[in-house]
């Protein structure tokens, strides 16, 4: 931009401050306008107008009452610990998830990218569909399907020889079948994460490993994911951020609870914060929450960025 | 002036002003004029308050007033009426609430005080069902209909067990929770069948609230406001229904589940009985279990160790009016034609099976009627029976959602091992943390 305008005002005197640049630019600014209004009114705002309201009591309506940091201490505290809980199903439903989504977005994406699978436009087509389906529409076709009576899961293991489990009903098997939903979901989204960063990686390099005698697994791991890990990286900070912010999938399948989960182990920290502002006309605390909520992800984003991000030497 | 003319320009005067006077009158009255928006869902509006035309009479004594109702799902209510009262929104202007809710909602302020309003019904309605409506002296709710709660039970599981199966003998053998346990065991033991449905790992409370509505028990004193939740009562109540667990008794199906509905509607492999309110017959006969006819009884639910009556509340709803409404007086006359007359209300009733909370409709014939669903039992007569002795109790307030959620937690701690006394102790310590 500065090139511009050096080309167009050639004569410009050298007292270039911030405004004035500004002004000389106003064009490019106003169009540029709309974004930051709208940025400013529904986002920025927010951020910061939820910082004050986190420090206050207040049911959206009536008076608000000043109450310091009482909010964070609380959910900190003894009282909070259906909050504590719901950060810890964050980091356990990412511990069992996303390492196995990741590294089967991978190999789908591989194989799809190796120029022997035919009509790969196709399998990527089918494997994206689920993204774009509705998230409440298959959680109630998943809800179906593992139902302990009658639900095909059951059917198809007690045919197999297997018991019938409670899917939705056992802390443990409640989060498995929630992680189910959420790779079925969201796989192919990923899937297509990693085959644009692989379409940028040239052919040439796994050629040459295989001319040098490498074996096919063996230039997988040396040579594609090693050249894939900022696309990796960037696929697993938003999971991250997915995993603390599962709304939908448990709405979906814990309607009971309103997404709690049995012994809440479904809850998460949105579906939390939700139902302290919207359910319990808490905002002061719900804001609160967020803070923290976004606290935490920032820090391990951080950390990831740090230990995953970093170039081999 | 030609005299021609003149008695022309008279005419013309008279008709101008004639018209005026002869509608004169009708204006003085001040008759509400303009349009209001009802929100609530599909099951009241439309199937009840529209289908059974309670609508169209209002619209016939109304002429001027405009009625849009709009649809939303209970659940949307509560997150979009409390969204358009904090945003100042004059729509809509009367909104159906359920009673479990409505405590909630009138705390957060809001609604428009129809304390004088309501006064000439105060006596004709169910007394239970103000407190909930209730918030410093002042009344922002009209109740609609009541929840009263009885035993509904399977005439051919009870007879396969060789128990009695008409509806008083039933009465009394389920008179209290000890006595219900030992027709619970009998029916296992003679027919392998479940007694009721209490689901372990998504209870969310629905059935306990009800026993210790039943009770005159509740979530917290209504004098002091402490909380009770793990209160000896409370504790030795779930207890009780733990018994049913321990022993295997029920089935472990949650309510509003395909596996639930199927429990009613089976032939061969029904579940005994449910314990539920009134409003649940119209479900089971339209879409539940419709090809269960003539096997049904009805009953009261067993008495609690702790007193009150065999009678509990569970659910019910109100309208409120917006306090921002633009048009207080066609909303309050919409509410008062349609839920303070006995007209209405019996025509309501007469569509849906919705319990009124007017209680001088309780003397019509329609109460009496025997119903071949019920193998001919009058079942309206128990549930107007039931509504009036309903005991007032401490489920619902101003902060229910919290509290159920605590409570339901706990009974799922409960139900996965923890003691009542444990799980219950630490729920009350969460609300109370969340209180100060």
């Amino acid at each position: 931009m500065a090139e511009h305008t050096v080309e167009n005002i050639p004569a410009a005197p050298a007292k270039t401050g911030l405004l004035h640049e500004i002004m000389r630019n106003r064009w490019a600014y106003i169009f540029i306008s709309p974004f930051f209004i709208l940025f400013a009114i529904f986002q920025a705002f927010p951020v910061g107008y939820s910082v004050y309201i986190s420090l206050f009591d207040w049911n959206g309506i009536g008076p608000m009452t000043y109450v310091g940091l009482k909010n964070y201490s609380f959910l900190l505290g003894p009282g909070g610990k259906a909050f504590q809980q719901s950060l810890q199903n964050g980091v356990i439903l990412f511990v069992m998830y996303v390492p196995v989504m990741t590294l089967l977005a991978i190999v789908l994406a591989v194989l799809l990218n190796s120029k022997r699978v035919r009509g790969f436009r196709i399998y990527r087509t089918v494997l994206f569909m689920p993204y774009i389906t509705s998230m409440i529409a298959a959680g109630i076709t998943f809800q179906l399907l593992l139902q302990q009576d009658n639900g095909l899961f059951n059917v198809v293991l007690e045919e197999l020889g297997g018991s019938p489990q409670a899917w939705l009903e056992d802390k443990w098997l409640a989060r498995f079948s929630l992680c189910l939903l959420i790779v079925w979901g969201w796989l192919g989204y990923n899937m297509v994460i990693m085959l644009a960063g692989l379409q940028t990686i040239p052919h040439e390099l796994t050629e040459a490993a295989r001319i040098d005698g490498a074996n096919a697994v063996q230039a997988f791991f040396h040579i594609t994911i090693p050249l894939l890990r900022p696309v990796i990286v960037f696929s697993v900070i938003l999971s991250t951020i997915g995993s603390f912010g599962l709304f939908n999938e448990t709405q979906a399948l814990f309607r009971s609870t309103r997404g709690a989960g049995p012994l809440r182990s479904t809850l998460t920290p949105l579906v939390y914060i939700y139902d302290q502002a919207f359910g319990r006309f808490r905002l002061g605390r719900a804001a609160a929450a967020g803070y923290i909520y976004f606290a935490l992800i920032f820090v391990l984003t951080l950390i990831q960025l740090k230990y995953m991000g970093r170039e081999e030497e | 002036m030609s005299k021609k003319l003149l008695g022309l320009t008279l005419l013309l005067i008279a008709v101008m002003v004639l018209p005026s006077i002869a509608i004169y009158p009708v204006q003085a009255q001040n008759a509400p004029s303009g349009k209001i928006v009802v929100w609530g869902w599909k099951a009241a509006m439309t199937d009840t308050m529209v289908a059974s035309g309670v609508v169209d009479d209002f619209k016939a004594e109304y002429p001027d007033v405009e009625v849009e109702i709009v649809e939303y799902a209970p659940g949307d209510v509560y997150v979009n009426f409390p969204l358009a009262l904090t945003a100042g929104e004059t729509d809509p202007d009367v909104v159906l609430i359920e009673s479990s809710h409505l405590s909630e909602i009138v705390a957060l302020g809001g609604l428009l005080d129809l304390t004088e309003k309501v006064s000439p019904y105060i006596e004709q309605v169910n007394a239970y069902r103000w407190p909930d409506a209730t918030l410093d002296g002042k009344i922002y709710a009209m109740p609609w209909d009541s929840g009263p709660v009885v035993m509904y039970y399977r005439r051919d599981v009870f007879e396969k067990a060789g128990l009695p199966t008409e509806p008083d003998q039933v009465g009394e053998l389920v008179a209290t929770w000890d006595g219900y346990l030992d027709v619970c065991r009998t029916i296992k033991e003679k027919t392998g069948l479940y007694c009721f449905a209490h689901n372990k790992a998504n209870n969310y409370g629905r059935l306990y609230e009800m026993v210790l509505w039943e009770q005159g028990l509740g979530y917290y004193d209504a004098d002091t406001g402490e909380i009770t939740i793990d209160s000896e009562e409370n504790i030795r109540t779930l207890e009780m229904l733990g018994q049913f667990w321990k022993e295997d008794l029920v089935s472990d199906n949650l309510e509003w589940t395909d596996p639930w509905y199927a429990e009613f509607a089976s032939l061969d492999q029904p579940v005994a009985t449910l314990i539920e309110a009134s409003w649940m017959e119209i479900f089971l006969k339209s879409w539940i279990a419709p090809g269960t006819e003539g096997l049904w009884g009805v009953t009261r639910m067993p008495a609690g160790p702790y007193g009150g009556a065999r009678a509990a509340n569970d659910g019910g709803s109100t309208l409120v009016i917006n306090g921002k409404t633009d048009n207080p007086d066609a909303a309050w006359a919409f509410i008062e034609f349609t839920l303070a007359r006995r007209e209405s209300q019996l025509k309501l009733f007469a569509i849906s099976g919705f319990i009124p909370a007017l209680e001088t409709t309780y003397d019509d014939p329609l109460f009496q009627e025997p119903d071949p669903f019920f193998a001919g039992q009058a079942t309206r007569k128990v549930y107007a029976e039931v509504v009036a002795e309903i005991p007032t109790a401490t489920v619902y307030g101003p902060h229910y959602g919290e509290m159920n959620g605590a409570v339901s937690f706990a009974i799922q701690q409960y139900a996965a091992g923890m003691s009542a006394e444990e799980a219950l102790t630490e729920a009350a310590d969460e609300i109370r943390y969340g209180l100060e």
